[in-house]
């Protein structure tokens, strides 16, 4: 019962992403801007991670299910690698800052497909154990969203606009929510475990809310346009 | 004196529609929508040049704005208060 549970929030939450992803790469493509490409990046990994923890719950006395909890492992590190990556880069768009961030993305590409070819070749590259990795590595996303979550509350403060507080609010959710996914593997906490996919899906939620708000609640701005030109023609 | 950053064919085309939307038919004045946009004045008559090909305005006397135009302005602003909203910058 637990499990059909848990498994539904994985599959709640990679739909949420993967429907977040049509968004996502509306900047990229409005502007053409390669610094963009993260955000979609990003949550194509995150939903990824998603689908592959659901199928390791899934399928738990699968061949595999070893590997595909590795791939998860990957997959969500990739994906706030991208995201933080996409942060730092985002107000410098220099021809410099350009080759940086490309051959950063690229060397993430090729990690991914290395890291990948690595679970699934055992017998040449012995993997460590499991349980250590996941540890190291929910540090290396809590230092991600971190960075992301100050970047955004900082970018919020520089602007303060009562729309912008929702996305640093939604990424030290996620932050919180890695957080209670590492004290779960410490310490095998079940609140922890339950509490870190709660904040997971209020993240989700929230990035839908303001994705919605943003591209289908009409802007005030051009309402007012509208009105001036009509006087204009009257 | 600090710099300006320098920006992309996407971002000036959107700045143009926006100042050409705002400024009403009667009262456009290139000089004042090429102080506004802040490019040199035969580089602005390049980009209303190419905004007309694109079908984004209907001639480059009147400088009003298309159908088509209209719904790409929308577009960008919607884009750029995402990309605000996000924590992004568009320079």
């Amino acid at each position: 019962m637990e499990d059909i549970a848990l498994i539904l929030v994985e599959a709640v939450s990679a739909i949420i992403c993967f429907f977040l992803l049509w968004f996502m790469i509306k900047p990229y493509r409005v502007t053409g801007e390669s610094r963009y490409i993260g955000l979609p990046l990003g949550f194509a990994f995150l939903g990824a991670s998603y689908v592959f923890m659901g199928l390791s719950l899934y399928f738990e006395s699968f061949r595999f299910v070893e590997e595909i909890k590795w791939l998860q492992l990957f997959t969500e590190a990739y994906a706030f690698a991208f995201l933080a990556t996409m942060y730092f880069f985002s107000k410098k768009p220099s021809e410099r800052s350009r080759l940086w961030l490309n051959l950063i993305y690229a060397g993430l590409v090729f990690a991914a497909v290395i890291s990948y070819l690595v679970v699934f070749e055992d017998p040449v590259f012995a993997l460590p154990i499991y349980k250590t990795v996941q540890e190291y590595f929910k540090i290396f996303n809590i230092i991600c969203l971190a960075y992301i979550s100050f970047y955004t509350l900082r970018s919020h403060a520089s602007n303060p606009d009562p729309k912008t507080i929702w996305i640093p609010f939604a990424y030290l959710l996620l932050s919180f929510s890695q957080y209670s996914f590492l004290i779960w593997s410490i310490d095998s906490s079940y609140a922890a475990y339950i509490g870190a996919h709660f904040l997971r899906l209020a993240f989700l939620v929230i990035f839908l809310f303001v994705s919605y708000r943003a591209f289908y609640v009409p802007l005030e701005k051009p309402r007012k346009m509208e009105t001036s030109n009509e006087e204009t023609a009257a | 004196m600090k710099k300006l950053p320098r920006r992309d064919k996407m971002k000036i085309y959107g700045d143009l529609l926006s100042i050409l939307n705002e400024t009403s038919s009667e009262k456009i004045v290139l000089t004042r929508i090429q102080l506004k946009l802040n490019v040199p004045f035969d580089r602005l008559k390049t980009y209303i040049a190419e905004v007309k090909e694109l079908g984004l305005i209907q001639d480059e006397t009147s400088l009003k704005l298309t159908n088509k135009g209209k719904q790409y302005l929308r577009e960008y602003k919607k884009v750029l208060d995402f990309i605000n909203q996000m924590g992004l910058t568009y320079q």
